[in-house]
């Protein structure tokens, strides 16, 4: 269902993205090109050791050296609180290697590095446990006083009558699986300029996802009230869920400026990039599900230990499956185990999918192997069992809009699945998954998004966003929103964001919330602005508001296009008026529900594979993605989206895994830190499925993280298939582990 | 250490004379010396291509991995030496149409890479894009719509006034 | 990051750089194309007091063509340029297919070939940063009595991850050495030594400025078994060559601290020809011919399957070559 001919004369355009310019001629700036005057470069001494204790920090030597300006430890800053339970620098123990210790700032990066080699520590290292096989064992020895046998934090929740579910089930089958650390590998590299030379403002030039989130976190560690915290994220380089909270670097940016009365800049060298990453840990999983002989679910468990790594900084990874898990199918109820396993090693967060796309990559492989197990297609399976619109998650989601089953046909029709599931050579495989992802987040956050428009007298218009724009074309999508209600181009509208000093609250552009939240955030602006100026149009023209027409740059009657003002002359008229009226328009948005998200966007994608018996290598021939996003308001920015994920998908499924011994990683680098590149990229069709969601702004929902869940999903069900396995228990399937699966197999 | 050699080098058709450590990698005296910031840094490995240059018969080179002082009497382009007064190279017209850019970042090497696999091929084959650019990494595209970019380039290199 | 604190030499001619090379030749590196010394360099795992530029010495440079059919192959060519040189691509397509296959095409246009026949071994943990390693304590690469890949050996396991080697190593090629003393020739064959620290012998007032290829109408087949087409070190190579008269020879990259020759498989497929049954008796007997094979990338066991693969690959394809 697309736009009716003439129904939008913006939305829905292929519109390339409005900052190209700077970004393909050099111009545009990122937080590592910025130079300030008088500015330090800090860099931070880590603990060698999985764990140990600080017997005594000595930074004489170091403070000695020319151009060191400043050297800080927890012995300066014992209160500064990173999270809840974990001081900024080790106080006694340090509880992983890279562990913050120190920092130094100097007057050059060579200084810094050379300062850090005169900082004495001594140490006593003490027995560790570095993973989740460590932490768990009998004897292990106990990380944190606060977490007996390392159980960090709990979440345990049922959704509605599991119990009978499972009782009501002809069959139940229950599966293992396992994904490891995987980085978020974001292009630019992590960084921050620190600027808090006056005690009562702190500037932090940093890229980030939500720059709310980092004004909260760093006003609570430092001391200060929230907007005292400047955070600047003009343009950045990646995020992919890599950049959703503050790191510890950004603390001791600013303490090393407050200290030094200078800009201070830490940014991440080499290796370092996998100590401050807060990427995915290894995680575990059981799914059980009890199904009816007839192929309907009845009950749906999932079981999932985390390992959270020293400390245990981002909970909401903890809580967040159990919601999303019932989302996709109907069921009599549903049942989520999760707990974080404290480890000494790096702390975790969450790779790019959030949490969900790796629960997928095992999930859809399970899902299919329950549909085999009573003899059903696992396309027919999920379609038996799949949401439609108007239907309620057991979780109380709603789904207004939901094209879920609309995309599972589209991909079984597009990818030929009938003609080739089952039937398809030895060691070629096909796989389905099916996805659903929130747009919006309510309940991990407030969820709110603000925007304002100002309009001046030449008819061009600037729209203030706290959205960050970390590559997804958020601010090219809100130009198109703004120019579609004032009847402009969306070259019309300047945007001004990433500066929390000046822009409307934004919580930020993570758990795929950017275009639904922001977005009606924006179009509300442009109305109220829309609304000031058709008051005086509707004078002039002598007909009720109701009647007037904006588009083209024209605002004109229904009944008498040919009368037309241009948009510049309605607001010279505006302004010149006797009140020398100033049209500034504002909006902000949040859910109506207390709880959770106000839509859902759908996916299903169906992977086609190939795995070559002798080497175990894997190659993705064909991924054929269809997904329900509402609307497609630039559908060159949708496919971008999908491009991006179908990739990154297909690089956690195959390629990427932190090899980690003694909590150290083995492969800091993107040389070994393995992503496919041009040569690996399989042939990609794309179905947009638009469902007109009731409360998306022109009826759209999210892209922006929903279809990577599905594409690991599809690409690890089909390899699966592919060695007719019922599951492949672990990702990445390096050639080895497939290789180890085809030794396993009978004859 | 002896006192600094002299640099000559010249940047985007800029003569330049500069006093440089043996320490600095031709890409830290871009940025810092001569103030070009479109080149990034980036791993500093060789593996991710985000600072790119091309030399002066127009290959793809790695800034990163090579001393500045190996480079006196050469010529280099950065990514500022494409565009003229706001007229944008073909292949930058290419990206923005095609949409091959998101975040940006690798964009500048990335762009650098494509160039040179045009400066050979003005009409690539697939083979000869997935060579050229198996050296870098663009997370945000997965490198689909780079590709296309690269492929289509000639149209706009074809009519100069054609606006991306 | 800024390299350590050096001084940058770069000689005129040959002599002049040799003239370093016999008053300090072990505080210098020999700098060609830059990707790896400069790599290493970062790390902190070479620290040398002088950077020695080659790249432009005249002698180290350009592709001859000997009347008795031979290839000289200046040292400091870049890769690039030899992946596409007419000569080489006519006489030995499957070398030039070894010298396209280093890395990426960005560092091709700018590693030599002496650079990659030189290039560092590899490992998990030596290949690493300063800070990173001194979580782990050293190793025998960076000079202390532990190895924290295999625990029980005496010398270096780090893998010698060159592509071009096997390729030039199975064409009989021989280098020369240059040294202010004069000059020696090896065959490059000899040139390697199963130990990841010194794992060239060649001396510290040594240049490598030239590997001859000599002429041979026998069959060549390169392969490189990866994890990405067209930008990493490899999981494995190989090399095979087969003559009119059945002689066949098989050299293994990437799985050893050394290039490894496969004597007994090479032996197999000599005698008894390249039937599938004798292929599969070679490949088998692969396994079996490597040695201590340490972790780069993948598990001991998997090596030993890819290289029974590799040699299973290569030699069906000398068979079946037109």
């Amino acid at each position: 269902m697309s736009a009716k001919p003439g129904e939008f004369t913006v939305i829905g355009r292929r519109q390339p993205r409005l900052d190209g310019f700077e970004k393909v001629s050099g111009r545009a700036v990122y937080t590592d090109d910025i130079v300030l005057p008088g500015m330090l470069h800090g860099r931070i001494l880590r603990s060698p050791h999985p764990r140990a204790r600080i017997v005594s920090i000595d930074a004489s030597r170091a403070l000695a050296l020319p151009g060191v300006k400043a050297v800080i430890s927890s012995r300066d800053f014992p209160d500064v609180l990173f999270s809840e339970r974990q001081p900024l620098f080790a106080r006694d123990t340090a509880n992983y290697i890279g562990e913050e210790v120190a920092a130094v700032a100097a007057v050059d990066a060579i200084t810094a590095e050379e300062a850090l080699h005169l900082i004495d520590v001594t140490w006593e290292p003490l027995p560790a446990a570095t993973t989740l096989r460590e932490a768990l064992r009998n004897g292990a020895p106990r990380i944190h006083d606060w977490a007996p046998g390392n159980v960090g934090p709990t979440h345990e929740k049922d959704y509605g009558d599991p119990d009978l579910g499972f009782a009501e089930s002809d069959l139940v089958v229950e599966d293992q699986f396992r994904t490891p650390m995987q980085h978020n590998t974001l292009t630019e590299f992590h960084v921050a300029l620190a600027d808090w030379s006056k005690p009562e403002k702190l500037t932090v030039w940093t890229p980030t996802q939500s720059a709310p989130m980092y004004q909260q976190n760093l006003a609570k560690g430092l001391g200060l009230t929230e907007s005292q915290v400047r955070i600047v994220y003009n343009n950045i380089g990646g995020a992919f869920t890599g950049r959703g909270r503050p790191k510890p670097h950004h603390f001791i940016a600013a303490l090393l400026s407050r200290r030094t009365g200078r800009p201070v800049k830490i940014r991440a060298a080499g290796d370092e990039e996998f100590i401050m990453f807060r990427g995915s840990g290894e995680t575990q999983y059981r799914f059980r599900t009890g199904v009816t002989r007839d192929g309907r679910i009845k009950a749906i468990e999932m079981d999932i230990t985390f390992d959270s790594g020293g400390h245990a900084e981002w909970v909401m990874i903890l809580w967040l499956p159990a919601a999303v898990m019932n989302w996709l199918y109907h069921a009599k109820g549903s049942r989520y185990r999760g707990r974080f396993i404290l480890t000494n090693s790096v702390p975790k967060g969450s790779h790019h999918g959030g949490i969900f796309g790796r629960i997928s990559a095992g999930w859809m492989q399970h899902m299919t192997r329950v549909a085999e197990a009573i003899g059903m297609d696992p396309a027919e399976f999920h379609l038996l069992n799949a949401m439609d619109p108007g239907d309620t998650g057991l979780d109380g989601t709603h789904f207004a809009s939901c094209g879920l089953k609309e995309c599972i046909r589209a991909v079984v029709e597009r990818s030929g699945w009938k003609q080739k599931y089952g039937k398809l050579p030895r060691y070629r495989g096909i796989g389905i998954g099916i996805g659903a992802q929130a747009s919006g987040s309510k309940g991990a956050a407030n969820d709110t998004s603000a925007a304002m428009v100002k309009v001046d007298g030449d008819g061009l218009v600037t729209l203030f966003t706290g959205i960050p724009d970390m590559g997804q074309g958020s601010h090219t999508v809100m130009s198109m929103i703004a120019a579609e209600v004032l009847g402009i181009e969306p070259a019309d509208v300047r945007i001004v964001a990433g500066d929390s000093d000046v822009v409307p609250f934004d919580w930020g552009a993570f758990s795929q919330r950017g275009t639904f939240m922001t977005g009606n955030a924006v179009k509300n602006a442009a109305e109220d602005a829309r609304k000031q100026l058709a008051a005086v149009a509707a004078q002039l023209f002598g007909v009720p508001e109701s009647e007037l027409r904006f588009g083209a740059r024209r605002v004109f009657p229904a009944s008498s296009p040919q009368k037309a003002l241009s948009f510049a002359q309605l607001v010279g008229k505006t302004f010149n008026s006797p009140e020398g009226r100033y049209v500034m328009g504002r909006g902000f948005f949040n859910s109506p529900r207390a709880f959770g998200p106000l839509a859902c966007s759908f996916g299903a994608q169906v992977a086609e594979v190939e795995v070559d018996p002798a080497t175990g290598a894997v190659k993705v021939l064909k991924v054929t993605a269809a997904h329900d996003i509402g609307r497609a308001l630039n559908p060159l920015g949708v496919e971008g989206q999908l491009d991006g994920q179908v990739f990154s998908g297909m690089s956690q499924v195959l390629y990427e895994e932190c090899k980690t011994d003694d909590g150290q990683v083995l492969n800091p680098s993107r040389l070994e830190y393995k992503l496919p590149r041009t040569w690996e990229l399989p042939a990609v069709e794309y179905i947009l499925v638009e469902t007109i969601d009731p409360y998306g702004p022109f009826g759209a929902k999210e892209v922006g993280e929903g279809p990577i869940v599905v594409t690991m999903a599809a690409i690890a069900s089909a390899v699966a298939n592919a060695l007719g396995v019922g599951m492949v228990e672990e990702i990445p399937m390096t050639p080895w582990r497939v290789r180890a699966v085809l030794d396993r197999m009978p004859g | 250490m002896s006192p600094k050699p002299l640099l000559r080098l010249t940047v985007n058709g800029d003569a330049l004379e500069l006093l440089v450590s043996p320490q600095q990698t031709l890409l830290d005296v871009i940025r810092d010396q001569v103030g070009l910031m479109g080149t990034k840094e980036g791993c500093t490995t060789g593996s991710c291509g985000v600072c790119t240059i091309n030399n002066a018969r127009g290959e793809a080179i790695l800034s990163c991995l090579t001393p500045a002082l190996e480079w006196d009497g050469q010529s280099i382009t950065t990514i500022e030496g494409l565009e003229r007064l706001g007229d944008l190279d073909a292949i930058q017209k290419s990206f923005v149409h095609y949409h091959a850019v998101q975040c940006g970042f690798c964009t500048p090497g990335v762009i650098m890479s494509a160039k040179a696999v045009l400066n050979r091929h003005p009409r690539p084959t697939d083979e000869q894009i997935n060579d050229g650019m198996a050296g870098v990494i663009c997370r945000c595209t997965g490198h689909i719509k780079v590709k296309e970019a690269i492929r289509e380039a000639h149209a706009f290199a074809a009519d100069p006034a054609a606006k991306p | 990051m800024l390299l350590p604190a050096h001084d940058y030499v770069k000689p005129r001619t040959l002599e002049e750089g040799l003239g370093v090379l016999s008053r300090s030749g072990a505080a210098v590196r020999l700098l060609g194309g830059g990707t790896d010394v400069t790599f290493n360099m970062r790390n902190r795992l070479m620290q040398p007091a002088v950077l020695l530029s080659i790249r432009e010495l005249p002698e180290l440079l350009g592709v001859e063509e000997w009347p008795d059919g031979s290839l000289r192959i200046g040292a400091a060519c870049r890769l690039a340029d030899l992946a596409a040189h007419q000569a080489v691509n006519s006489r030995h397509p499957a070398l030039a297919a070894a010298f396209k296959a280093v890395a990426s095409s960005h560092v091709r246009n700018m590693a030599t070939l002496g650079g990659n026949l030189n290039l560092d071994t590899r490992c998990w943990y030596a290949n690493q940063t300063q800070e990173w390693r001194a979580a782990k304590g050293g190793c025998l690469k960076t000079g202390v009595d532990a190895c924290h890949v295999v625990a029980s050996v005496k010398t270096c396991v780090a893998i010698n991850n060159a592509d071009t080697p096997p390729a030039l190593i199975a064409l009989d090629a021989t280098i020369t050495l240059a040294s202010a003393g004069g000059r020696r020739t090896l065959r490059l064959a000899d040139y390697y030594r199963a130990d990841g620290v010194t794992h060239t012998v060649r001396r510290t007032d040594e240049v490598l400025t030239e590997v001859i290829v000599p002429p041979t109408p026998d069959r060549l087949v390169f392969i490189k078994d990866t994890a990405r087409l067209g930008i990493d070190f490899a999981y494995g190579t190989i090399a095979a060559r087969r003559a009119a008269d059945g002689r066949t020879r098989l050299v293994l990259g990437s799985l050893g601290p050394a290039p490894v020759v496969l004597r007994r498989a090479a032996v197999i497929a000599t005698q008894r020809g390249l039937a599938d049954t004798h292929i599969e008796e070679a490949a088998e007997a692969a396994r079996e011919d490597l040695g201590v094979v340490s972790n780069l990338y993948t598990p001991a066991a998997y090596k030993r399957d890819l290289a029974r693969e590799l040699v299973r690959r290569a030699l069906t394809a000398l068979r079946d070559m037109p």
